[in-house]
């Protein structure tokens, strides 16, 4: 729950984080180790990746803090039954590190993990991770260009430039639901599962039908004795061309390593083409749609299911979801779709509006992550004293989604507006990867204390960016965790990956300040 | 009574929400229902169910086509409360041993009808359609078989059970008059030209052919309980008051249309409507039960039972 109350620390009303912020120590503490050239926070696959980078371009001096015992990032976290990426592995690992032996075109969340481990070992990282270290805040000094990281042990980490790789996805949310805190039975998160409990002959229920939902409720249908899942808005579900990688495929990529690339290659391409159906409105989004609707017709028989289950929005305007045994599993004689709105959890089960108590032994919450589209995990603070969590109240922004105005020397990952809908999120994370080591030599090869975008340029770029947002089927009228409460789109790349790559690849001086 | 505020509307429905557990079902009271009274209650209570049921399924296309994320979530509700009010008579139906096991009660053939049109077309229909007409049934239907239900019923469990219901109805109606309101705010003219296309539709027209014999029907059922016709006359007549009580209001062409339909069926003398319409009553009370298609899967969600484990 400490992760919860970090986002909740966030979002607290100005007055109260400024005296927060500026109780907390920072350069006259002691720092336990010496400035490094980079500070790292995160140990995710963004985090890893920037570290690998580093080192592939000669920096060793860098640092990731890690607030678990563990890396892995959501991929550590997310180990419920069924977690798996809707991704091909081949894509969704890094093309400066492949791997020829996924076992299956979409990997389970273990393998992907196995894969994270392994991009430890290969590059040396452990010895740059401190673990257990949750930053508390990270404060810029301009007089001596360093950022300082103070963690919620008191432990102070400094480094010239400084690299936010906490991931969007690394705090659960419980939903707001009345009474929640009144249920006597076992309550999970799916990014915090419980692999001690055990599910045989117990009834569950699970809240939350999207990407996490749609992989748990298959396997716990297996082995539970009723699953009822509670539905709000149903999804695009599409189908997941998943299969066993046979041998001779993974000899072939091991031999001949090209032929990884070129498979590479194809899946990006093939996932640009969808932008067009699920970025913008266009003739292809109508054909995907029909697509998902055939989907629905063929695996649901009975016509109110299939009501229940199809979508009243535009495909790609919530995250487009991909899964062959969710449908199945619902019409299992142990398993119930029920969509009546939920009134409040009781001690036993949950209230809904048609006046029922659905008692259960346990509920599995599938309800996805506090992301933040307006705060930052832990206050920010800048040259100036700014706190950029306060700044981004009216909706957060960066220039290329990596660097904000007022913080020098910060690089972000996934910061706003970086989000694919479509393609590989570490083909996003590669961008800027090297973007940011583009930054990071600049600051450390010239001897900069201070390389700060210009606020205009930042300006200028997101008017462009949200004038273009505003064409997409992400704005097109539903709620979505991509949107803040007002609609403001701080999440979404409104483009090509290939357009976004475009943009990281080049790094103008000219915008920035330096000193 | 004025426009309500949609928003606030919403708040409200969420924090007045109540579950089937709340009410004893086994608290004395039961054996109040006199021996008369009960195979004509049993009737009643079955078609009073199912009417339920009917304005569940239509609330249930409102919400798939209500104009803003707010209607659509009220409607979302009111969809699951008349779902509710259906379980609590039901549960009324299980205490008062009207119902055999788990036997589901039997629906009348016009209502049969009126559910398998309301499957197949009612999320096609315009949000205006529907908006106008679950108004009129609500208040002719449930609002007059209701009343007459708690002035001859004295099981306490019964008045405590409507209680909630009609809490609820309210709510229901205050909705409806102002989506009413609402729709009737653009040129009358447009809704007009509006209006003529969609009767035109031969959904519609099947709609229409079903909705009339159906509140024969009810007609007939509610003077077979005893029940002052003029009662339920009045009570549509309620329907025109308050939904002609604003300008926005009377320039609904729907609101017209079904006041209208409304002052025709009330008058027994109007034969040229009379005879034809009971006359389909007749012909679709002949309808064998099997001739009618499997019910829809969502017949099958209704339950007395006030908790659920699987």
């Amino acid at each position: 729950m400490s992760t919860t109350q970090e986002t909740k620390k966030s979002a607290k009303p100005k007055a109260t984080r400024k005296k927060a912020a500026a109780k907390k120590p920072s350069a006259s503490k002691k720092p336990v180790e010496k400035p490094t050239s980079v500070l790292i926070v995160g140990a995710g696959f963004a985090g890893l990746g920037m570290a690998i980078r580093l080192k592939q371009a000669g920096i060793e001096d860098f640092i990731i803090l890690e607030r678990d015992n563990a890396v892995g990032g959501t991929w550590r976290d997310n180990q419920y039954p069924g977690a798996a990426c809707d991704i091909p592995s081949n894509l969704y690992s890094y093309s400066f590190a492949p791997n020829p032996n996924w076992s299956r075109s979409f990997s389970g969340s273990e393998e992907i993990l196995d894969y994270v481990h392994h991009l430890v070992a290969e590059f040396s990282l452990e010895k740059h991770i401190r673990f257990e270290q949750n930053v508390a805040e990270l404060r810029f000094n301009e007089a001596q260009g360093i950022w300082t990281a103070t963690t919620d042990k008191g432990a102070i980490f400094t480094g010239r430039a400084a690299v936010m790789a906490q991931g969007p996805l690394a705090n659960c949310s419980f939903p707001a639901i009345t009474g929640i805190e009144d249920f006597k039975g076992k309550k999970i998160h799916s990014a915090r599962w419980d692999h001690d409990y055990d599910f045989a002959g117990k009834n569950v229920a699970v809240v939350g039908t999207g990407a996490s939902g749609i992989q748990i409720i298959p396997e716990l249908v297996k082995v539970a004795k009723h699953v009822k899942v509670f539905q709000r808005t149903p999804g695009w579900v599409m189908p997941r061309p998943d299969f066993a990688t046979p041998e001779w495929n993974k000899l072939l990529f091991r031999k001949l390593p090209a032929s990884q690339q070129a498979m590479r290659e194809l899946l990006y391409w093939s996932h640009e083409s969808m932008a067009l159906a699920v970025i913008w409105n266009s003739p292809l989004t109508r054909i995907a749609e029909r697509i998902g609707k055939w989907h629905l017709r063929r695996q649901v028989k009975d016509r109110w299911l299939r009501r229940q289950l199809t979508p009243n929005f535009t495909i790609g305007c919530k995250r487009v979801l991909v899964s062959n045994d969710y449908y199945p599993a619902l019409q299992k004689d142990n398993a119930k779709l029920i969509t009546w709105p939920i009134a409040r959890i009781s001690e036993k089960g949950i209230r809904t509006v048609e006046g029922i108590e659905h008692q259960v032994d346990c509920i599995v919450f599938a309800t996805g992550f506090d992301v933040s589209n307006a705060g930052t995990p832990f206050p920010v603070i800048g040259r100036h004293g700014q706190v950029m969590g306060e700044e981004w109240q009216g909706g957060a922004q960066a220039y290329k989604s990596i660097n904000v105005s007022g913080y020098p020397n910060l690089f972000l990952t996934f910061g706003p507006n970086s989000g694919p809908g479509h393609n590989s999120a570490l083909v996003y994370m590669e961008s800027q990867l090297e973007y940011a080591l583009k930054g990071i030599r600049k600051i450390v090869g010239e001897g900069l204390k201070v390389l700060d975008v210009r606020s205009d340029v930042q300006q200028r770029y997101n008017k462009g960016i949200q004038k273009r947002l505003a064409k997409t089927n992400w704005n097109s009228g539903c709620k979505s965790w991509y949107l803040t409460e007002d609609g403001f789109n701080a999440t979404m790349y409104p483009g090509f990956a290939t357009q976004y790559a475009a943009q990281m690849a080049d790094f103008k001086e000219d915008d920035y300040e330096t000193a | 009574m004025a426009s309500i505020d949609l928003d606030k509307m919403l708040e409200k429905i969420k924090g007045t929400q109540w579950a089937l557990s709340d009410i004893d079902w086994d608290a004395p009271g039961a054996d109040l229902i006199t021996e008369e009274q009960w195979p004509k209650l049993k009737e009643f209570m079955a078609d009073l169910m199912w009417i339920e049921h009917v304005g569940a399924r239509a609330f249930a296309a409102l919400a798939k086509k209500a104009p803003t994320e707010t209607l659509r979530e009220i409607y979302t509700y009111f969809h699951a409360e008349e779902q509710r009010h259906a379980n609590a008579e039901m549960a009324l139906m299980r205490r008062w041993g009207m119902l055999d096991g788990d036997e589901l009660p039997e629906p009348n053939v016009n209502l049969r009808i009126i559910i398998e049109w309301l499957d197949r077309f009612a999320d096609e229909m315009p949000v205006y359609v529907l908006g106008t007409v679950v108004p009129m049934l609500e208040i002719a239907l449930d609002g007059a078989l209701c009343t007459f239900l708690l002035d001859t019923v004295k099981d306490p469990v019964c008045h405590q059970a409507f209680e909630k219901i009609n809490d609820d109805e309210s709510r229901h109606l205050g909705v409806g008059f102002t989506v009413m309101e609402m729709q009737g705010r653009s040129a009358s003219y447009i809704k007009m030209v509006q209006m003529m296309a969609r009767v035109m539709d031969p959904r519609l027209i099947l709609g229409i052919a079903s909705y009339m014999p159906l509140l024969n029907k009810m007609r007939d059922n509610v003077i077979a309980m005893g029940l002052p016709e003029e009662k339920l006359y009045k009570a549509m007549q309620k329907f025109e008051r308050i939904g002609g009580r604003t300008e926005e209001g009377r320039r609904n062409p729907w609101f017209q249309l079904i006041k209208h339909h409304g002052r025709i069926m009330v008058n027994r003398r109007n034969k040229v409507y009379h005879v034809p319409v009971d006359a389909l009553v007749k012909i679709t009370g002949l309808v064998p039960r099997n001739a009618l298609p499997a019910v829809p899967s969502w017949v099958k969600e209704l339950t007395y039972e006030p908790t659920a484990t699987r």
